[in-house]
């Protein structure tokens, strides 16, 4: 979920249409800002999401693969 | 880009050729339910198996503190709340008595389906003369939000009924026995976005079979099968996180400062298997006032379970990987979702559940047939 604003240890967070309140005391203060993206389990942020380092391990992953068939487009 | 990815994936696993049989365990039922919904388990060669072991809470809390929340529940002027699945897990008890919260809520007893450790401390403040008990069964996910519920200021007439399990020492009392079961480790990605990938290294190092953590879409559940296999064609065991938007090598610091500042470890129960070292949290001795396995011992002493699945129900067998769900004589017979007998059938993370609710019970009624 994305959060969209933080009041305290709570967080007004949406995704797909939904909006919710989220807990953020298992994270230390100031780490979330709004537009941080998290997942949430049971009500609480549990870690947050980096959108980034999955595009890039999954270029990564298709370089490789690409090396490995030796295809010079990949 | 996933669905281009995953098909990526799958050609390449498909080119690949393990020698022998070759066995994938994972340990969330988040991870079996997407490899049913998806239909991996089809897609992929037939020499590559994958079989779900412990990776459902509900299903392995032991039956004694099942029987103490009802216990407490039915005798004690107090408020039970619990997740949802657990009120419908069943224990053996004597005829006549209630053998689920369910039962026991059916007997009168005032118990509450929640959905987040948040409600119980709403339903405690809103009963401040009332003692209210949350019965807690989880996996560190979980776990580090009950840490968060006590640290952040718990109500004084709320208590905790602790089932609360680590995951990794599951894994390792499974690879510390003569066979294993299994060749490769799919690691859970929300317990290691909390906990960190590191925690499964000893998996690669000390037992010399290749992990990788995986996330809960299709793709990256792939590129974890495919990582593992292709490790164990080249003869390699090493740990991969194919899931690095979420998990990092250390996880989540300050929820596990959060758990340590408010948990021991202990060594603990699990239904169907037996104690297993260090893998349970306690409360610490600071918050004992709040520790309902203390405040209402009595019922414990009382119990004489012995943590045993119902009579004809091969739970325990499909929790270590040792038997599929629907080689249960009783799976789609005796045993569904509407009448579950044992606990894999009754929670959204057990296998039974997961491979009955994918229409993986066609299958049996077709071969019955
Ligand atoms: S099908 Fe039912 S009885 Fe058989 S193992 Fe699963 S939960 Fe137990």
């Amino acid at each position: 979920m994305q959060i969209t604003e933080i009041d305290g240890d709570l967080a007004s967070c949406h995704s797909g249409g939904i909006t919710r309140t989220v807990n953020l005391f298992i994270f230390e203060r100031g780490v979330l800002k709004p537009g941080d993206y998290v997942l949430v389990h049971v009500g609480y942020a549990i870690q947050k999401i980096d959108p980034e380092a999955a595009q890039l391990a999954w270029e990564t992953e298709r370089e490789m693969q690409g090396a490995i068939r030796g295809d010079p487009n990949a | 880009m996933s669905n281009q990815r995953a098909r990526q994936l799958l050609d390449q696993i498909n080119t690949l050729a393990p020698s022998n049989p070759f066995k994938i365990m994972n340990v969330c039922g988040g991870h079996e339910r997407t490899i049913n919904l998806a239909g991996l388990r089809s897609l992929l060669p037939g020499h590559i198996e994958l079989i779900p072991g412990p990776g459902c809470p509900v299903c392995i809390c032991p039956e004694e503190t099942i029987a103490m929340a009802i216990a407490i529940a039915l005798n004690e002027p107090v408020v039970v709340v619990t997740f949802g699945d657990m009120l419908h897990v069943p224990i053996n008890t004597a005829r006549g008595e209630p053998r689920s919260l369910e039962q026991a809520r059916a007997a009168g007893a005032n118990i509450h389906p929640i959905a987040s450790p948040l409600e119980a401390r709403t339903i405690a403040l809103r009963h401040p003369t009332q003692q209210v008990v949350f019965f807690m069964a989880g996996f560190e996910t979980t776990s580090a939000p009950t840490a968060a519920l006590i640290a952040e200021g718990i109500p004084d007439n709320l208590l905790l009924l602790l089932a609360a399990r680590r995951t990794w020492p599951a894994v390792a009392q499974l690879l510390n026995r003569d066979q294993a079961g299994f060749d490769a480790l799919i690691a859970p990605g929300h317990v290691s976005a909390v906990m960190g990938s590191d925690e499964w290294r000893f998996v690669a190092e000390r037992h010399q079979r290749p992990v990788a953590v995986a996330g809960f879409d299709a793709a990256s559940l792939l590129a974890a099968i495919c990582s593992v296999t292709q490790q164990a064609i080249n003869g390699e065991a090493t740990l991969v996180n194919s899931y690095p938007a979420v998990v990092t090598p250390s996880g989540n610091r300050h929820a596990q400062h959060l758990i340590d500042q408010t948990f021991t470890t202990v060594d603990s129960r699990w239904r169907g298997i037996g104690t297993i070292p260090a893998s349970g949290y306690a409360l610490k001795k600071k918050y004992r006032l709040h520790d309902a396995h203390i405040h209402f011992s009595k019922y414990s002493a009382q119990s004489h379970h012995k943590d045993e699945m119902p009579p004809g129900c091969d739970c325990a067998k499909v929790i270590l990987g040792k038997e599929p769900p629907d080689h249960c004589p009783l799976y789609g017979t005796a045993c569904t979702p509407s009448n579950p007998v044992g606990p894999c059938m009754v929670s959204d993370e057990g296998a039974c559940r997961i491979w009955w609710s994918s229409g993986l019970h066609k299958q049996r009624r077709a071969k019955q047939a």
